[in-house]
Parts: C-alpha cells; structure tokens; sequence
C-alpha cells in the first residue's frame, strides 16, 4: 500500500545507520563496478605509439589491420553453433524424460542431469581424459576406424562436443519445469480434436515452451561467446582465452596487449548488453499463462510407431552413455594406480585410494644406471600440498564471496521492498545487477588492471600484488555473483506476505526484531540456498581464477588445470592425472551434497521439519520398546524400588 | 471506547477518507461494511496505526491515540492472511507479542496455555507448525495471538474472506460465540452483507470513502437511509415508471423494493396492497425458497418466496404480484 501522505519520518539510530550504508554501498559501487570498468574503456582510446604520442584509434586500426577479429568471429561461430547443438540435446533430453514415455526414465534422468554435479575446467578435463589423442575412448575407436585421426579431439570440434553436453543443465532444469507446468487438457483437447502425437508436439507442446526456449538459447549464446575452461584447455582461439592471454603479455612482446584485451572485452560486453537487452524485452512481453483452472498433471505420451519408439529409446541411451561416460570413467579411474591411469587400461588389481589419501616415494633408474628415490612423487588430493592449498584457498575465497553476496543482496533487497516505487531503491537495484550486462571477463581483467598499481581509492594498496590478490579475488567472486544473489533473494521476499511485517509491528516487534525474527527466517531457505549455489559454482570456477593467476592466488581450478600438464615430469606428481580425477569426484560430492541439502532438506518448511522429527521420534520409541528400554516399562517400575536404586 | 473524529486519509493527491466519524462503544461488535476501495480497510488501519490520518483524531478510552506508535495502542489485530509467521511453531506464534513484551518465561507459558485453552487449541497443536493446521485452527491461532497481550479492542480484516463458503459459516458462528465470550470490543471489516448483518451488534456502511449509514443490522437493512445501502445490503427491485405512475409515488425520487416483499397470488392479497398483473419468466430453486422473475408493468421483478411445497409457480403462468406501499423505500 502507498504511505499515506500524512505518515510521520522518524529520526534517529536508524537513519544514522542508513546514511552509512549508503555511502559504503556507493563507495562500493564506484570503486569495484564503475571505475575499473571505466578505466579499461578508456585504456582503449589512450594507447601510445612509437613515439610515446597518445593515438586513440590506434587499437581499432590494429584489431581490423591483425588477426583480431579471427577471435571474434571463433567466439560468434562457436556461440552460434552451441545455440544449435546445446538445444537440439537440451530439448531431446528434456522431451525423452518428461513427454516421451521412455523406458528408465529416471535413471536416464540422473545421467542427464550429472552436468549439475560436474561442470567447467572438472569437466572438460574429463573429457579430455576419455578423447584426447590418448583417451581411453579413443584408443577404442581405433580399434574400430584404424584411420581415424587420432588427434581429432581437438580445436573446435572438441569444443562443441564438449560445451554441448556441458551446457544442457539450464535446459535439464528450466525447459524441465516448463514442460511439467503443461496443461495436458490442452494435449488432449488437441487429440481430441484429432490432431495426431506430433502435431500436437509441435502445436500445442512447443509453443508453450518458446518463452523458455528463447532466454534459454540467450543464455547458451552468450556462454558460447565468453567460453573459456574448455577453449583454452583444448586449444581454441576464441575471445576469452586471448583476453586472458594479452592481459599476462608485456608491451616487450606485442603491440599494447592490454589495450588489445580491454578492446577484446569492451566487445564481448557489447554483444552481452545487446543479447541480454533483447531477453528483457521479451521477458517483458510476458510468458504463456495456462488460463486452466485445474490443471491436469503432464501423462507422459507412448511413441506409437514402433520403429520411431526404437529409435528415440536408442537415441536416449546413446545420449545418457556420452553424458555417463566420462563420470564413470573418472571413478573408477580415480581408484586405479598410477600406471593404469597412465596406460589409460583398467587394471582389477591396481585398485587403490592413494589418488584420495596418503603418499608414496617413486623410485626410479637413472639413464646410467643409478636408481634414486623421489618421496612423495605419488600423493592423494588430501595429502598433496598444492592441492590441499587450492581447495583450502578456493573454499576460503568462495565462502567469503558467497557470504558476501548474500549479506549485501539481503539487506539491499529489505531496503528495496521498504522503499518500493522509489527512485533510490530503484537505483539500488539497477546498481546490484549492474555486472550482469558485464562478461565476467571484463570485470576481471578490469580488476586485474586497474588495481595493478597503487590506487588511491584503494588507500594507495596494490591490490593485485601478493596476497592482496585474494582480497581482489574475493571482490570480485562477489560482484560477479550479485545479480544472481539478487534475482533468488528477491524473489524469496517477494513471497512474504505484508500483512506478517505489520502483524509483528502490531505485536511491539521494532524492524530489526521484525527483520531478524519474522521475515530472514522466511527468506533463510532461499538465502541459503544462493550460497550453496554460488558456492558451488565459485569453488570451482575457472574464467576468474585464469585471470587472476598468481602465487597467492592458485584457485583449485587452475591447481586442476595444473595437473593436466605435469604428470610424471621428471619422477615427479606420478599420478597427477588420478589426483585429477580424484580432484572430479571430490567436486561431484561436494556439488551433489551442496544441491542435496539445497532443494532435500533446505526446501522443507517447518512442518515438514516437524513432521519428520515427530516420524523419526516414533521410530526412536518403538525401537527403544522393541529392545526393553520404552517407558511403559520403565513407568511400570514401582516408586519405591526407584527412591531404593537412586 | 474507539471514537474517529473528522478522520481525513490521503494517498497522495487522493483522499481515501473524508471526514470520518464512528463511536465504536464498550463491547460492542462493530462491523465496517461496503465494496472493495470503499475505505473500511484504510480506517481499520488508522485505528490500528499502520495508517496517519492528515487530519482528525483517534480517540480510545477518551485518550488521543491519532500519534501513538501501533505498539503502543494496545489493539490486537486479526489480518485477513491471519499473517501467522510460518517459521515459528503454534506456541511460538501466541508467545512472540509476550517475548517482545520481555515477560517471564514461566509468565508467556502460563499465558499461551490459557489462551490456547480458550480458543480451543490442545497442547499438541501448540507444538505444530501453522502450516500443519487446518484454516479453522489456524484462525484460533491468530484470533490467540492477537488476544493474549490482553488488548483493549480487536481489529479485524476480513479474516474469513479465504476460506471456502461451509467453513465459512461455522466459523463465523465460533467468532460470535468467542467474541461474547471474551467480551472484547471488536471492530470487523468485511465487504460480506450477510457477514456483516449475522455478526454484528452494528454497522457503518462505507462508500467512496465516506460513510453512508451508521445503525443496527435491522436499521440498514429495512430502514436503508440512502440508496446506496438499499442497493447493497441485499437484493432489490427498482421500481420503474409504470409502477411509479400507477402507485402515484414521488416521480422526482428512485424508488425501490426488497425481493422478499413483494407477495404473489394469495400472499397480495391485503388491505392498501398495489396489485399488477405478472408473468412467471423463469425461477431458481434453493431449497428453503423459490426466486422468480417475473415480467410486470414493462419491467422485471426478481421476487423470493418461502417454499411451501404447494405454492410452487412454473414459468409462463400469470401471477398476481403485489406492492405495499409501505415496503417501497425511496430516495
């Protein structure tokens, strides 16, 4: 309801406390969104030549006069076709589980949905692990197509393959929750009216689902154009890799890379800021809205042609085997040996959990004969020191970051729905999801630049040097997590009813009592939720730990990507790649646990919570009964032989 | 006990209320009755403190409450949501205003037992949460929590307008007795006419946020003082020019009749009593009464008899209808 015109302001505390924060979250905003983003826009305009003369165009002459644009269009081509594949597979996956009735489905389900668990540089790693020119998948394949080349997974096929099946989780997700929120009247008034199964796919189905097929293929557009985990592990020129790559680069070596990377990043925000204005046009056009008032539950549709109904089994099962594949592959390889991991061949009696826990000395014979002993050359992920470091770094910086962005989202979004239908709420708001128009890269590589030197906003800190890194980190993590933070959050408050604010103030609750007691209790699951999710996706994250590489700053990701390259160099990290995928299996856990308790016991309202303890209570007592220890026995106990035992 | 003096409410540039004025006495069960925007709600409101009025004054107990923070007003509300805190338990829920009060805890317990008791609810639901009780229960829950600080009045908004119509009825006949019970004065908005005429001792009938009429259910109803109230509590027949005509009424007013006095066949017969020619059109059978519309004197009227089982009308057949002039109320 509007604040009648005679509403009283108060003074005080409270607004001492508001001015404060508001100065804190402008500070905030300008230092670590506004002037670094600037900085890097207008590094591009001030290189100098030769001559130490400023050309402002001398960047857009070299990007049309050099191979620069080549990055551009990989990223386009690349982004194009991913649109294509991700939601030929996005849209099969998601029709085989919940419209088509396929025998083990559910099964096939968890097999689609393992991308959840298993994403970015662990993945691709993974794949890497199975395709690349000695891949165990490969090696098969050989025996089968001698000629094949044996170093096909690599480049842009390797790319799309894997960012293909890498990026179906939106799909497995959303495109899964729109299909279910089908109507089936509909589909049976369409078959009613005589419309065959097909049409009535394309014609009553589908069109349901191209508001969410749309942001969907956004979404991929955009991951396609600013991939980075798996172009730069499988060799691919695209955008983000070379950003990544010029921003380590010295004037010593090439034409003013960073000013190169800003230009390559300012275009990467463009294309964002554009793909992501038409998505909010079309959300705002609104959604289909089933107009029924008791909808009936989706009844999955039998493919009546049998050889159709063979070919969309065979074709769900060829799908869940690539998506299953790999995850396989990795726990069982992640108990071999060191020798079997490197032969790429499954020995049954090489099992072992030196890849998780322990070390062991390697020794070896030298070229003249000598044999030397190197301790430690083969280590778990929990004994091996850089590894610890990068899990203990990774979950240290994420945590912060995740915490962080749940704290500043929170108390933005009360302020905002305190302060609806006001400008200043409004610029709150548009402030918080200010880095969702900005490529990741972007800020990253605009952090890593402009706090490269002593800053005077900063308190003259170098924030990029030594250990300072990890504040930047943090920074970051958390600005590039806000608008996510605040889209769930808000959401979250959104559901709150007004009338229990001012039932609390009714009851003498101040709005600190009614903020703490009544609605973060509410809004807690969901809060929670964004930071396992952010967590999740942060402990692992790659593009950002690429950018800001350091000494102290080794994220796990880049310890991951690390392994790939050092097995065995020289006696040493022997089993590098089983600590990798080691490294897989311990992320699947953690993944799996964080969403487990997400949407299983997270999602549980308190009656739910109660019910259960009330359950599990009843099972307690007839336990206790069923062994001699229940009450009634004990009641049956006469009072004076218990006054006689104590 | 609760008396509005000349309460103005703006929002904006636009006036919710203008120039309100209620005495709601001692015990009484007073009922804020008309359309949705009326303006019932905003006066709750500014009874309740959620809203400052730009001008007027609220008076409770003959002391000037128009600035007192909601704390400090002593009125326990009912929300139409109930707006029970779906994180705490039941328990929780009545003791959270005695928490906040900082009252002993052996204090809150003795308190929320008692009230728990009155309203009806066992031990075994306190330690429920309130999603787990059904919407009858959870309004003992809110109707507890809101009585347990011991208010002077209760305010409540509409608190059975989401509940199906069965519950609906039971329920409104538990508030009563609940009501008498505590003996509490309760103030009442609903925009429901038969909620308003069973539950209350009397009514203000709001529109455009003034107050059209202030009286006993018996008074806005049969002694409508404005055609507003004729037309909204209950159904009504206006009456149109060839009855007005014929019954030499006031041609410069509207005049108008309840459904239920109008009188059919043997029923019109009767001293002073205007008789028209009618034919049944078409009728709705509701069991304990029959409605019919009927075409008479160029015009429909919708007339509402007791069902006997005898006299029972079929459509196409020519009735008699008749209109004491004493039950045409004219404005």
């Amino acid at each position: 309801m509007q604040a009648p015109t005679g509403a009283k302001q108060k003074y005080g505390l409270g607004k001492l406390w508001g001015i404060f924060g508001g100065v804190l979250f402008v500070y905030l905003f300008l230092g670590f969104m506004v002037m670094p983003c600037l900085d890097t826009l207008t590094s591009i305009f001030s290189a100098k030549d030769a001559a130490g003369n400023t050309d402002p165009f001398a960047v857009i002459r070299f990007f049309f006069a050099g191979n620069m644009p080549s990055f551009v269009l990989n990223s386009l081509k690349l982004a194009v076709l991913l649109v294509v594949t991700v939601n030929i597979v996005g849209i099969s996956i998601v029709l085989l589980t919940e419209y088509f009735d396929i025998k083990g489905a559910k099964i096939l389900r968890l097999g689609y949905m393992t991308t959840l668990i298993y994403s970015g540089v662990a993945l691709v790693t993974g794949y890497q692990f199975l395709y690349d020119k000695d891949g165990i998948l490969t090696n098969w394949l050989l025996q089968f197509f001698p000629n094949m080349d044996r170093q096909w997974f690599s480049g842009f096929i390797s790319v799309l393959f894997t960012m293909t099946f890498a990026c179906t989780s939106n799909h497995a997700l959303f495109l899964r929750n729109a299909i279910r929120g089908i109507d089936y009247n509909t589909v049976e008034a369409a078959r009613n009216m005589g419309a065959k199964p097909f049409k009535v796919l394309l014609k009553v189905v589908m069109p349901t689902l191209l508001p969410t097929l749309f942001s969907l293929t956004v979404m991929t557009f955009i991951t396609g154009l600013c991939a980075m985990s798996a172009p730069t592990l499988l060799g691919y020129n695209s955008i983000n890799p070379e950003i990544v790559r010029l921003a380590g680069s010295t004037t010593a070596d090439e034409a003013f890379p960073q000013a190169r990377a800003a230009l390559l990043s300012i275009i990467l925000a463009l294309f964002t800021i554009v793909l992501l204005s038409v998505l909010n046009h079309y959300e705002r056009k609104g959604h289909y809205l089933s107009v029924s008032k008791t909808k009936a539950k989706l009844v999955k549709q039998k493919i009546q042609n049998p050889v159709a109904n063979v070919l969309a089994h065979i074709y769900a099962y060829v799908l869940f085997v690539i998506y299953m594949t790999p995850v396989v592959m990795i726990i069982i390889f992640s108990l071999q040996n060191w020798q079997a991991i490197r032969s790429k061949t499954l020995d049954f009696s090489g099992w072992t959990l030196i890849n998780y826990f322990g070390s062991q000395d390697y020794s070896y014979t030298t070229s003249r004969g000598k044999t030397k002993l190197r301790p430690n050359a083969i280590s778990g992920v929990f004994a091996n020191e850089k590894t610890i470091g990068g899990i203990r770094l990774s979950f240290i910086l994420s945590a912060i970051a995740a915490a962080l962005a749940c704290v500043i989202v929170v108390v933005a979004v009360n302020y905002i729905f305190k302060h609806k239908n006001k400008k200043r709420s409004k610029a709150v708001e548009a402030c918080l999801l200010f880095p969702w128009l900005l490529p990741t890269i972007l800020i990253c590589y605009s952090y890593r630049i402009f706090f490269n030197q002593n800053v005077w906003y900063v308190f003259g800190n170098n924030l990029y040097y030594a250990e300072n890194v990890r504040f930047l980190i943090i920074m970051a993590y958390t600005v590039v997590k806000l608008p996510f933070a605040l889209r769930m959050v808000k959401a979250a408050f959104y559901a709150i009813d007004e009338e229990l604010e001012d039932a609390a103030r009714n009851l003498g609750a101040s709005s600190l009592v009614t903020f703490l007691r009544v609605k973060l209790p509410i809004v807690l699951p969901s809060v929670l939720a964004v930071f396992a999710l952010n967590f999740n996706a942060l402990f692992t994250e790659y593009d950002m730990s690429a950018t800001f590489h350091s000494s102290h700053g080794t994220s796990y990701a880049m310890v991951i990507q690390s392994m790939c390259n050092e097995e065995g160099r020289d006696g040493m990290n022997m089993n590098a790649s089983g600590r990798r995928c080691a490294s897989t299996v311990f992320i699947m856990l953690v993944s799996g646990l964080i969403l487990y308790l997400v949407y299983g016991v997270g999602a549980r309202d308190l009656g739910e919570r109660l019910a259960i303890r009330e359950k599990r209570r009843k099972k307690f007592e007839n336990l206790r009964n069923s062994i001699g220890l229940g009450g009634a026995k004990e009641e049956a106990v006469p009072v004076d032989v218990k006054e006689a035992v104590k | 006990m609760i008396k509005l003096t000349d309460i103005v409410v703006k929002f904006g540039d636009f006036e919710a209320l203008h120039n309100i004025n209620v005495h709601v006495k001692e015990g009484e069960f007073f009922t804020f009755l008309g359309p949705s925007g009326c303006g019932k709600t905003t006066t709750l409101r500014t009874i309740t403190g959620f809203i400052d009025p730009v001008s007027g004054t609220v008076q409770m107990q003959n002391r000037d409450i128009t600035h007192v923070p909601i704390e400090k007003r002593n009125i326990g509300i009912v929300f139409q949501s109930y707006a029970l805190f779906p994180t705490m338990t039941v328990h929780d829920n009545i003791a959270f205003g005695l928490k906040i009060k900082k009252l002993k805890k052996d204090e809150i317990e003795k308190k929320v037992t008692e009230i728990a008791k009155k309203v009806d609810l066992s031990d075994e639901q306190l330690k429920k949460a309130v999603s787990q009780l059904s919407g009858g229960q959870q309004q003992r829950v809110a109707i507890a929590r809101a009585l347990v600080t011991e208010p002077a009045i209760i305010c409540m908004d509409e608190p059975l307008s989401n509940l199906d119509a069965k519950l609906r009825v039971q329920l409104r006949n538990e508030l009563k007795k609940m009501q008498k019970e505590f003996g509490i004065t309760t103030i009442y908005v609903t925009h429901d006419q038969e909620e308003a005429l069973t539950l209350s001792d009397r009514i203000a009938v709001f529109n455009k946020g003034y107050i059209e009429q202030i009286g006993t259910p018996n008074e806005v109803y049969n002694h409508s003082e404005t055609e507003f109230v004729a037309n909204f509590i209950g159904d009504i027949n206006p009456l149109k020019d060839e009855i007005i005509r014929d019954m030499q009424l006031d041609e410069n007013k509207h005049h108008f009749i309840r459904l239920e006095r109008l009188r059919v066949n043997q029923n019109a017969e009767g001293e002073g009593v205007f008789k028209i020619q009618g034919v049944i059109e078409s009728r709705e059978y509701y069991g304990l009464y029959i409605k019919y519309y009927i075409t008479a004197a160029n015009q429909q009227l919708k007339v509402i008899e007791k069902n006997d089982g005898i006299n029972i009308y079929e459509p196409g057949e020519t009735v008699k209808v008749g209109i004491h002039p004493d039950d045409v109320m004219s404005y």
